[in-house]
């Protein structure tokens, strides 16, 4: 047609209309930058339809409203950072290990003892990562210490730290990027009139041809009415307000006692499982072996109910009352780590008094073996042991990894096991036993579930918490959690829609985002702390791991410092880290977030008042129109 | 065996429990403990003891203390399930709204709805109530001659609702029902509601007045509702009566016709 036959000339002579000299080349630059464009544009939209989930996420959001859905969006973006995570793990720690260093069963640390042998390969023992599980590239243990392994020169040891200390730093910064973001996105505070006609008029897509797109269009415009219905009510509630704040103390203080009973009941199930322990294990039922464990689900599942009911009393928008409510459960949660790590460093301590008694019991077999051999000849034979009749030192590191997996699996199973049957087979009861129950099940009592979006939360944050702590002493685990958020999303996708119903009072989820990320960052602190502990102050096992025969872990950089770079290199580095120079640069530092604090708050002050003065400018020539439309009404 | 840390672990379910259901708990103690107990002392029967209440404490001939007698005894002394003072009002506005001729009330147990719904009807208007135990019905038939209503106003019929319905047209002359109050056994409401469509006695307009649909509920009569098509209907959301934080429901149905 017409038009694109002077489509086609214009584009091909636009370079000639411009410039007289030089055209050919303006013309060629001209046609370079639009392809450019056109391939940036693509990009963008390849960039956007490869990310994963996103219909799932937005058929949630229609139905269940932005706070459910915000959960979904931090499981999605918690496994993009385990993706990295697992990344540097397999790549730089397991693969190398696995292709260039010595194989199984060449050395004592790389093969199952000989009294194992016989059960390694059982399901029963697998499972609990013991067995052959246990001596492979997935624990501490199975490393060797050699500086470089084949013929990459490989340094391991080096690699394994320098990983370890790259996947905090890295959940560091990334949290910290998305803080700031978020906190960009903010702003200082939205444009709030005519919510409701803006709502009214602008909702409806009329691109929709699907029914079934249509259908979710409809839910989402439905909740967001709601949404903005709860925002309006909850900013025009005004009641005594001093029976409130007395309401609120009194609701903190049961909270503070239910915190302290249950954080005392959990510490004298502690010492009690210590004082068992001494006495050995056998001698008690199953239950009393179990209690610590016991407990702590009772209460992790039971107290947040009770803080659910008590925060009725507190009349809090509903975003605030989450907030509180995750504070509350994470104290709460917090009391679970701290069991875990006491019955840890037991344990370590334990495993290194045997390797003490191990160390002097090697010597005399070594002596014992070297004496039988010269005994038979004169000369010295080589010693020709299989590695799996040598006695090896217990190994604590491999134990620190074991129970952190085990720790992640079980806490895996019993969500899953908790979703299906306090989910599924309730909303399979209620709707089959509805037919023949004497009251309404739907209306009345059980009804469906809704989704816990506090518990949910809090379970993903602490379990990125024990990965974290875990990740240096077991390289699997970041493999083991992206298959578990994978299963994770899917299931709980599907869940949702399944068996939830969305809850009553659907509001605005736009603030949460950032206290999940300062819960995360709390937790990625808290975690990291006892890691760097172990690293600095326990000695590494003397017979295993990639760091064996060194009196302190991190004596590894100071080895390949010497080794590998030149002399002039250590010199630098050795005065880089004078206390004389690291103290003024740490002042300095704190100092210049003081002041980039400072100019950002005054930046964000100028902002909202500039938004004022925009809204108060429209607003007059708002007037000023109609009284202009009024006067030749009035004449 | 089992440590006392472990049944100390159940404690905050157990005080969720209470608290969260704590208006169940006590509807328990008012409809069924405190029942036993009254029954084992006096030896009447509830509808009784609440008819010698009344008796001694309303003036006769006055619906209005008739009813707010009624309201007392249910709120202080005893519990029955009459339909309460806020739903009672829900159902005196739709009454004057239609201002019906012909009522059919199912299950009016000791009275209370009858006198309700006598008390807004228009002059010339009928009431036909049906009611299945003898006992209540002689109490119920009491208390309406007490509120000073009579025969031409009001008609008690002592039958089962299913027999009754098939019956209206031949036997007691009905040709349309204006408004129908449902407050019998949740279980019959779907089956009522069938038998009247299919006896023709429901017109265009026709008003069906369902109580307590969602507390104890009737889910198989909400869900008759929803897929036949034939009422445009609404539920109105109050609370049980005498009683608080119990949330229940009424549902009025306006009958369509069939399209």
């Amino acid at each position: 047609s017409v038009v694109q036959e002077s489509q086609e000339f214009v584009e091909k002579y636009e370079g000639a209309i411009g410039k007289g000299k030089g055209r050919k080349l303006y013309a060629y630059k001209v046609m370079m930058l639009k392809k450019w464009m056109k391939f940036q544009r693509d990009f963008e939209n390849f960039k956007t339809a490869c990310i994963p989930w996103e219909m799932k996420i937005k058929e949630i959001e229609s139905h269940f409203g932005s706070s459910v859905a915000s959960y979904f969006l931090f499981l999605r973006w918690m496994y993009g950072i385990n993706m990295i995570l697992f990344g540097l793990t397999f790549g730089l720690v397991m693969v190398p290990e696995a292709l260039m260093g010595m194989p199984y069963g060449s050395m004592p640390r790389k093969t199952v003892p000989r009294a194992e042998e016989a059960n390694a390969m059982d399901f029963a023992v697998l499972w609990d990562f013991g067995g052959y599980a246990q001596y492979s590239v997935l624990f501490y243990g199975y490393y060797n210490s050699q500086r470089t392994i084949g013929w990459l020169k490989f340094r391991m040891p080096l690699s394994y730290f320098l990983v370890g200390v790259g996947t905090v730093a890295y959940s560091y910064m990334v949290v910290i990027r998305t803080m700031a973001r978020n906190a960009n996105e903010d702003g200082g505070g939205d444009n709030n009139c005519f919510n409701f006609s803006w709502k009214m008029f602008t909702s409806w897509d009329y691109l929709i041809g699907n029914p079934e797109t249509a259908d979710n269009k409809f839910a989402s415009i439905t909740t967001s009415f709601k949404e903005a219905i709860l925002e309006e009510q909850e900013s025009r509630k005004d009641d005594n307000i001093h029976l409130t704040r007395f309401l609120r103390v009194l609701a903190n203080f049961l909270v503070l006692c239910c915190l302290a009973g249950s954080g005392y009941l959990i510490y004298f199930v502690v010492r009690r499982s210590q004082k068992f322990a001494l006495e050995g294990l056998e001698s008690h039922t199953w239950w009393e072996r179990n209690e610590v464990n016991m407990v702590m689900s009772l209460l992790g599942m039971f107290c947040p109910m009770l803080f659910d009911v008590i925060s009725t009393l507190e009349n809090y928008h509903p975003r605030i009352a989450l907030q509180w409510q995750l504070g509350r459960i994470f104290a709460l949660f917090l009391g679970n780590l701290y069991t875990f790590i006491i019955a840890l460093m037991d344990e370590i301590n334990l495993k290194r008094e045997e390797e003490e008694m191990v160390k002097l019991n090697m010597t005399i077999w070594e002596a014992g073996l070297y004496n039988e051999t010269v005994g038979v000849n004169s000369t010295t034979p080589p010693i020709a042991i299989h590695p799996a009749d040598i006695p090896r030192g217990p190994c604590w590191e491999t134990m620190v990894g074991q129970e952190f997996v085990r720790l992640i699996v079980s806490d895996t199973m019993t969500t899953y096991i908790m979703l299906l049957i306090g989910d599924f087979l309730r909303a399979v009861l209620v709707r089959f036993l509805n037919y023949c129950w004497c009251w309404d099940l739907e209306a009345g009592f059980p009804s469906y579930s809704e989704f816990d979006v506090s518990g949910n939360v809090l379970g993903l944050i602490f379990n990125q918490g024990m990965i974290w702590m875990g990740a240096f002493y077991a390289p699997c685990l970041p493999a083991l959690n992206v298959l578990r958020l994978h299963v994770s999303m899917y299931l709980q996708c599907w869940a949702v829609m399944c068996c939830n119903v969305p809850q009553e009072r659907v509001f605005k989820a736009s603030g949460s985002n950032n206290f999940y990320m300062a819960m995360l960052l709390v937790i990625l602190f808290l975690s990291t702390l006892p890691a760097i502990y172990t690293i600095v102050s326990i000695p590494p096992s003397f017979d295993c791991g990639p760091f064996s025969g060194k009196s302190r872990m991190f004596d590894v950089i100071q080895e390949t410092l010497e080794s590998d770079f030149p002399a002039w290199f250590g010199k630098v580095f050795s005065y880089a880290s004078n206390p004389g120079l690291v103290l003024p640069f740490l002042l300095l530092m704190v100092l210049a977030i003081y002041y980039l604090q400072s100019t950002s708050k005054s930046y964000k002050q100028a902002n909202l008042e500039l938004k004022k003065k925009l809204q108060t400018v429209s607003h007059d020539n708002h007037v000023s129109a109609i009284i202009l439309c009024a006067i030749p009404a009035l004449t | 065996m089992v440590s006392g840390a472990i049944v100390l672990a159940f404690l905050p379910l157990v005080l969720t429990f209470i608290i969260r259901y704590r208006y169940y708990f006590v509807l328990f103690y008012r409809a069924v403990l405190v029942r036993i107990w009254y029954d084992c002392k006096t030896g009447l029967s509830r509808e009784e003891r609440a008819f010698q209440y009344v008796l001694t404490h309303a003036t006769p001939g006055d619906p209005e203390s008739i009813l707010e007698t009624f309201d007392l005894w249910c709120s202080t002394v005893e519990f029955i399930s009459n339909i309460g003072p806020k739903k009672g009002k829900i159902m005196d506005r739709i009454l004057s709204e239609h201002c019906p001729l012909n009522v059919l009330e199912l299950g009016s147990h000791c009275g209370y709805s009858t006198v309700r719904i006598a008390r807004a009807l228009p002059l010339g208007a009928r009431l036909y109530s049906v009611e299945m135990d003898a006992r209540n019905a002689a109490i119920a038939e009491k208390v309406i001659r007490l509120a000073g209503f009579d025969d031409d106003m009001v008609e008690l019929i002592v039958s089962p609702s299913d027999e009754v319905i098939p019956k209206l047209r031949s036997e007691y002359g009905l040709e349309r029902l204006d408004l129908v109050f449902m407050d019998h056994w949740k279980k019959c409401y779907r089956n009522d509601l069938q038998a009247l469509e299919g006896s023709g006695l429901l017109g265009k307009g026709s008003v069906v007045l369902a109580d307590n649909v969602l507390f104890p509920g009737a889910p198989n009569f909400l869900k008759h509702v929803r897929k036949s098509g034939l009422y445009e209907w609404k539920i109105h959301r109050a609370t049980l009566e005498y009683s608080k934080g119990i949330r229940d429901g009424m549902a009025e149905l306006v009958y369509q016709g069939i399209k």
